[in-house]
C-alpha cells in the first residue's frame, strides 16, 4: 500500500493543451464544409416552417427565377409579393384566367428585367424556367393560379423543388 | 513546433519556438461556426413540369393522337380521361385510403402500349386536394411518362 500512498508524485504546474490535432480536425471538418458548398449549384433555402414535399426526383442542376408559396404568402426572388390567408388568395385577387394580379405584375417584371438582361449581354437568353418551392399543404387551387401567372408571363417550365427521398 | 536550427555550440539564445495554434483554432472555431448555421442540408430535388392548360397539350409540330388527362378528386379517387382519337373516361376510386397506384400504373401502360406516340399527361386536380398529393402522383407518372403538364389552369 505504501507503494502507492507514500509517495506522492510531483505533477508539473505548467500544462500545455496539445492543440495541434484539433487544429488538424477544424482543417478537416472546413474543408468538407467548403466542398459541400462548392457543390451545390443553387442556393435554396426554404422559409422556416415551410415543409416541402418529399419525393424521389432528378437533381438541380441550374440557377432559375424562385418563386415560394407559404401559409402567409407569396415570395418571387424571396420579396414577398402577396399575402395568402391560410394558404389561399384573397377573393378579388384572382382574374378570370385564374391567374394573380399581384403575381402577374412581378413576373412580368421579371421577365422584362430577363429580356433587358438578353438585349445586352447576347450570351444570356430569357429563360423559361421557374423553380416553385411550396409547401406540401398548399391547396391545389392556389398552385393552380400560380402556374397560371406564371405561365401567362413566360414562365412555362416548371421546376416542382422537393426534398429528395432516401 | 519545435525547430531546432543545431550547431551544438550553445552560446547564442535558443531558436526553440511553439508555433502559437490558439488563434487559428479561433478563426476556424468562428469560421466552423458560422458555415453549419447558414449551411442547408437538405438534398434538394427537382420534378419537371410544363404548363398545359386542361384539354390541350403543348405547342408541337405533330399532336400526339390520343391526349390523356388525368384529374385527381376528393376521397383520394382520380379519372384518367382519354381524347382525341380514343375517347375514354376510367375511374380509379381510392385504395386502402390511398391513391390507387397500382390501377394508375396497369392503365397507363395500356395506353402506352395502345398508343405508343402519346408521351405525355395532363395532371391536374380538385381544388381542394394538398400540393403533397400531387407530388406523390408526379413521383409516379415519372417513371411512366416523359413529359407530365400540370393543367387545370
Amino acid at each position: 500500500m505504501s507503494k502507492f500512498y507514500g509517495k506522492k508524485t510531483r505533477v508539473s504546474s505548467e500544462m500545455a493543451l496539445q492543440i495541434t490535432s484539433m487544429a488538424d480536425i477544424f482543417t478537416i471538418i472546413l474543408v468538407f464544409l467548403l466542398k459541400s458548398f462548392a457543390m451545390s449549384p443553387v442556393n435554396i433555402s426554404p422559409p422556416s416552417g415551410m415543409m416541402i414535399p418529399e419525393a424521389q426526383a432528378g437533381a438541380l442542376n441550374k440557377e432559375a427565377l424562385k418563386l415560394e408559396i407559404t401559409q402567409n404568402g407569396v415570395q418571387v426572388e424571396s420579396k414577398p409579393v402577396l399575402v395568402l390567408k391560410n394558404f389561399r388568395f384573397a377573393p378579388g385577387e384572382i382574374l378570370g384566367n385564374l391567374s394573380s394580379q399581384s403575381l402577374n405584375t412581378a413576373l412580368e417584371k421579371e421577365h422584362k428585367r430577363q429580356e433587358l438582361i438578353s438585349k445586352s449581354n447576347l450570351d444570356v437568353k430569357v429563360d423559361s424556367k421557374i423553380l416553385i418551392i411550396a409547401d406540401k399543404k398548399v391547396p391545389y387551387v392556389t398552385v393552380k393560379s400560380v402556374l397560371a401567372s406564371a405561365a401567362l408571363n413566360g414562365f412555362t417550365d416548371f421546376k416542382l423543388v422537393v426534398v429528395q427521398k432516401e | 513546433m519545435n525547430v531546432n536550427n543545431g550547431g551544438g555550440h550553445g552560446s547564442g539564445p535558443s531558436q526553440d519556438f511553439d508555433l502559437n495554434l490558439a488563434p487559428i483554432i479561433d478563426c476556424f472555431t468562428v469560421l466552423i461556426t458560422f458555415m453549419l448555421v447558414s449551411a442547408s442540408f437538405l438534398s434538394i430535388g427537382i420534378l419537371d413540369a410544363g404548363a398545359g392548360a386542361a384539354g390541350q397539350t403543348t405547342m408541337k409540330d405533330t399532336p400526339p393522337p390520343v391526349v390523356v388527362q388525368i384529374e385527381l378528386g376528393e376521397q383520394y379517387g382520380m379519372e384518367i380521361k382519354l381524347s382525341g382519337r380514343a375517347s375514354d373516361k376510367i375511374k380509379l376510386p381510392a385504395t386502402q385510403g390511398d391513391w390507387d397506384y397500382a390501377g394508375l400504373t396497369r392503365e397507363l401502360m395500356q395506353i402506352k402500349a395502345k398508343w405508343p406516340q402519346s408521351d405525355s399527361v395532363i395532371l391536374s386536380a380538385a381544388n381542394d386536394i394538398e400540393y403533397l398529393q400531387v407530388i406523390k402522383i408526379m413521383e409516379k407518372l415519372r417513371k411512366l411518362t416523359p413529359s407530365i403538364l400540370l393543367g387545370g389552369f
